[in-house]
């Protein structure tokens, strides 16, 4: 607070005159803060990280700068970090590089240092990605990608970093200026990280040049790539009626027909372009119908997306796939160029999608068809580790050819798990591959997984359907709907090892069965059921793989009847022909039996 | 480009008491004549004209434990068809070694006895890397070496960009015991603009140029050793990677790293 005060009062007869008076002053730190210099430790830091240290300097000067990382999990902040700036601007662009002396307590790799953080629009941000450190001092210097630009800079230095091995440690750094060596040469510079990207586009779609590369040659002959911010880098668009491009690197298309996007850092062309072919209007995918509570979304603006650890893994050293993906009047679509093949993962957490039934994808492909053309989508569930690997993963591929493939139209495609053998579990899927031949970039939207109502809950959340025969033709058994025959038990001890209960569903007494081997219900007393037709029975069941009820008359005489399971679709309404228990005497029916597996819940069981 | 001149300025007050140093130096005109040269003017990826030059091939280390495979490769030494030569040194395992490079010579094509030799030249760059551009007694394998006699007339050590050395190795002062001046240049480097590099030679001295600035003179008289530069050199031009003179490249150093040649130029003084 000292500094701040002392310093305002040295600046306030410079205000008011226009840019090109600010100050050239180029010390930010030599024996103590410069002129109008402030201190801001980063949110999440450690707030008393940075301190000036008057026992440690480089060459005896009176002070140093030192920053004392913490050790993880310390409780006042995961890291160091700060920025020095100034409430005055200064014209930095007589300069060509931040230079500074380092040593620390221990060798280290910081994680960034740089030059352009005003705690503002930081605009023209510069920085050196893992410097390396020891305990002796060491000059470093971090070249200006293009000096001209600093014409009224606040962020004078700023810095982050982190525990080395979880370990906290001390470095220090002095003689912080702002210097001309003019010994820093070969500046290279790369946008899309100096590839040519080749991409079919529409009126409205937004992209973002990324791969933003800066490389100068040190004194020391060696090169120092420094993370320029877009703002250093002059883009141009060779067609303005077909894409702009803002001081970002931000790409509006505004019309048909071909456009290349290129870049320079300073006097230095950037390698590296982006190569627009404008369709025209954009049609977009169609929109999901699936009501959000039948959906785990991975990618749609119809649904709030699951957690994804990424739409494009770069998986070296063999994947060729870039990402362009762009925004089109607000809808967000995945664009993969140069297709080899491309994984997304969700593995944090990953995806149970037992309660689902499908994979849903749309894809559109902007180029053309040809022979042999083919779209693979294999889905990987990582198995109870939840991670790739260890000997439990399963999976399951899909291939798509032409017709269901086409060219320069949305298609949907939807995989339904049940055609997947080979995926035995869905309860840990973690990845999306795809997989393509002669297909050298398309677009993805919608991806989710839903249920169409084939996959359904282990517990009902409906009642079975209410009974519609007539109360004067029915014998009831077990139903709400009607008064059943007295006396009945439910749960006869048979030797089973079936757990029964009554249960409300949706305020519906249910009958179930839990845990099933066999079941038998004793009626309260024998029925003739000759004169009527069929047997009727309600039943539900997620996990059940096998179940048969069968009609017993004395002697006992027994036939079964199988039941399809598991009800897929949710409550299964059944009317079975008496005629089909034959020899079972219809005029002295005294018990049903249940066999099989799994959790049944069974309603509305009568005769009429 | 501004030439540092505190590097040698000692030396021209010792020397050169006479002449105003800290403006414009005032250097006798002589009337040089062209004997010798090449332009290397042709056709991409050319090798240098054979009556011109011939290939030191090989990775014996040439007497300084350099890491590279010498090759006539046109990956490592062939035309630009912009009239330039380029040297180009590169991180390749072949022959055993690690690096490949170039060394070209006029040895048993063209040898001279005093005059001037000069080059304009881009140097590269990065820890490790050793341009040079330099002569060798012609009667080296009658004599050996150093009786034959050596004239450095460019050395670079790529971790110093800006600062080339020039040098004279004979009996009694070679390898580290050579007579060396360094010039430097202030915001700026040999390997960002071509620069000429050149000697100028009688039989009283060596006089050492770098863009037509005088930086160093090394006098007969005052050479505490044998003057053995009164018969014909021939010109060597080569990159070499590592090297007792340079140090060991470093996984920072940048490949490919070229040396581009525009001319080498011979002249005697009429």
């Amino acid at each position: 607070m000292l500094f701040l005060l002392f310093f305002i009062a040295c600046e306030t007869d410079i205000t008011g005159l226009d840019e090109a008076a600010y100050p050239t002053n180029g010390d930010v730190f030599l024996d103590t803060f410069s002129s109008g210099l402030n201190y801001a430790a980063f949110g999440g830091s450690v707030p008393t990280a940075f301190q000036v240290d008057k026992k440690v300097s480089y060459n005896n000067s009176l002070a140093s700068m030192r920053v004392d990382v913490p050790n993880t999990n310390d409780p006042n902040g995961a890291y160091a970090g700060g920025s020095y700036f100034t409430s005055m601007p200064r014209n930095l662009s007589s300069f060509d590089a931040l230079t500074f002396w380092a040593k620390s307590s221990q060798a280290a790799s910081i994680d960034v240092v740089g030059i352009g953080n005003d705690l503002g629009e930081n605009k023209y941000q510069a920085s050196i990605s893992g410097l390396k450190v020891n305990t002796t001092w060491k000059k470093y210097i971090i070249p200006i990608p293009d000096p001209s630009k600093l014409t009224a800079e606040k962020g004078m230095f700023f810095f982050s970093e982190g525990p080395e091995n979880e370990k906290g440690y001390s470095f220090w750094i002095d003689e912080v200026k702002f210097e001309k060596i003019g010994t820093i040469a070969h500046a290279q510079a790369k946008i899309l990280d100096g590839q040519t990207q080749n991409i079919t586009s529409f009126i409205g779609v937004s992209n973002l040049i990324s791969g933003l590369v800066s490389v100068f040659n040190l004194p020391s002959g060696v090169n120092q790539a420094v993370n320029a911010s877009p703002h250093y880098f002059t883009f141009a668009s060779s067609d303005n009626t077909v894409a702009t491009v803002n001081q970002q690197g931000a790409i509006n298309i505004v019309g048909t027909g071909s456009s290349t996007i290129t870049a320079t850092l300073g006097n230095t062309p950037a390698t590296g372009s982006m190569v627009i072919t404008s369709r025209g209007n954009y049609v977009a995918a169609p929109t999901p119908t699936k009501a959000p509570k039948d959906v785990i979304s991975l990618f749609s603006e119809a649904y709030s997306n699951a957690p994804v650890d990424y739409y494009n893994g770069y998986w070296a050293p063999y994947q060729t796939t870039q990402s362009s993906d762009f925004i089109v009047n607000g809808d967000r679509v995945l664009n993969y160029t140069n297709f080899n093949f491309v994984g997304i993962q969700f593995s944090s957490p990953t995806i149970n999608a037992s309660a689902m039934s499908h994979l849903h994808l749309d894809i559109y492909l902007p180029n053309n068809i040809v022979a042999g053309t083919a779209l693979k989508v294999q889905l990987v569930d990582f198995g109870a580790d939840n991670a790739f690997g260890g000997n439990n993963d399963v999976s399951a591929t899909t291939t798509f050819t032409t017709p269901v493939l086409q060219s320069q139209k949305w298609v949907s495609i939807d995989i339904p798990f049940r055609n997947l053998p080979t995926l035995t579990s869905r309860k840990n899927l973690g990845q999306i591959i795809f997989e393509g031949t002669n297909i050298s970039s398309f677009y993805v939207d919608n991806v989710y997984f839903y249920n169409d109502g084939s996959v359904i809950s282990l517990e009902p959340s409906t009642a079975a359907p209410t009974p519609t025969a007539p109360a004067a033709n029915v014998i009831s058994i077990f139903s709400n709907a009607y008064t059943n025959v007295a006396g009945t038990d439910l749960n006869p001890g048979w030797g089973q090892s079936t757990q029964t209960s009554v249960v409300k569903i949706a305020g519906n007494d249910t009958y179930k069965m839990s845990g099933l081997n066999y079941q038998g219900i004793q009626f309260g007393s024998n029925q003739n059921v000759a004169g009527k037709t069929n047997l009727h029975l309600d039943y539900y069941t997620a996990n059940s793989t096998l179940l048969n009820v069968y009609l017993i008359s004395p002697g006992p005489v027994e036939k079964a009847y199988k039941l399809t399971v598991p009800s897929t679709g949710g409550w299964r309404s059944i009317d079975i022909p008496l005629s089909t228990f034959a020899p079972v005497n219809m005029s002295n029916i005294f018990q049903i039996k249940f066999d099989g597996n799994g959790d049944v819940y069974v309603d509305n069981i009568y005769f009429y | 480009m501004h030439t540092v001149r505190f590097f040698v300025l000692s030396f021209f007050l010792l020397s050169f008491t006479s002449c105003d140093v800290d403006t414009t130096q005032k250097i006798e005109k002589k009337n040089w004549q062209l004997v010798w040269s090449d332009d290397f003017e042709g056709v991409l990826g050319a090798s240098p004209d054979a009556k011109k030059w011939t290939f030191d091939i090989g990775n014996s280390g040439w007497g300084n434990s350099e890491l590279q495979y010498y090759t006539n490769k046109s990956e490592n030494v062939a035309l630009d068809g912009s009239g330039n030569l380029v040297i180009t040194a590169r991180k390749e395992s072949f022959g055993g070694a690690a690096f490949t490079s170039a060394r070209i010579k006029t040895q048993g094509l063209f040898a001279q006895k005093y005059g001037r030799f000069e080059a304009r030249l881009k140097t590269p760059y990065g820890p490790g890397i050793w341009p040079a551009f330099w002569l060798l007694g012609d009667n080296i394998n009658e004599v050996g070496w150093p009786q034959c006699g050596e004239i450095d007339i460019m050395e670079l050590r790529g971790q110093q960009p800006n600062i080339i050395h020039g040098s004279l190795h004979g009996p009694g002062y070679s390898g580290g015991s050579a007579i060396t001046a360094p010039h430097g240049l202030m915001n700026n480097r040999y390997d960002a603009n071509f620069h000429v590099f050149a000697i100028e030679w009688n039989e009283d001295s060596i006089d050492y140029y770098v863009d037509d600035y005088l930086y160093q003179r090394i006098k007969k008289s005052e050479v505490k050793g044998t003057w053995v530069y009164d018969h014909p050199f021939f010109i060597i031009l080569n990159v070499a990677v590592g090297g007792n003179y340079v140090g060991f490249p470093t996984e920072q150093t940048p490949f490919p790293q070229k040396m581009v040649i525009d001319y080498v130029k011979v002249y005697q003084e009429n």
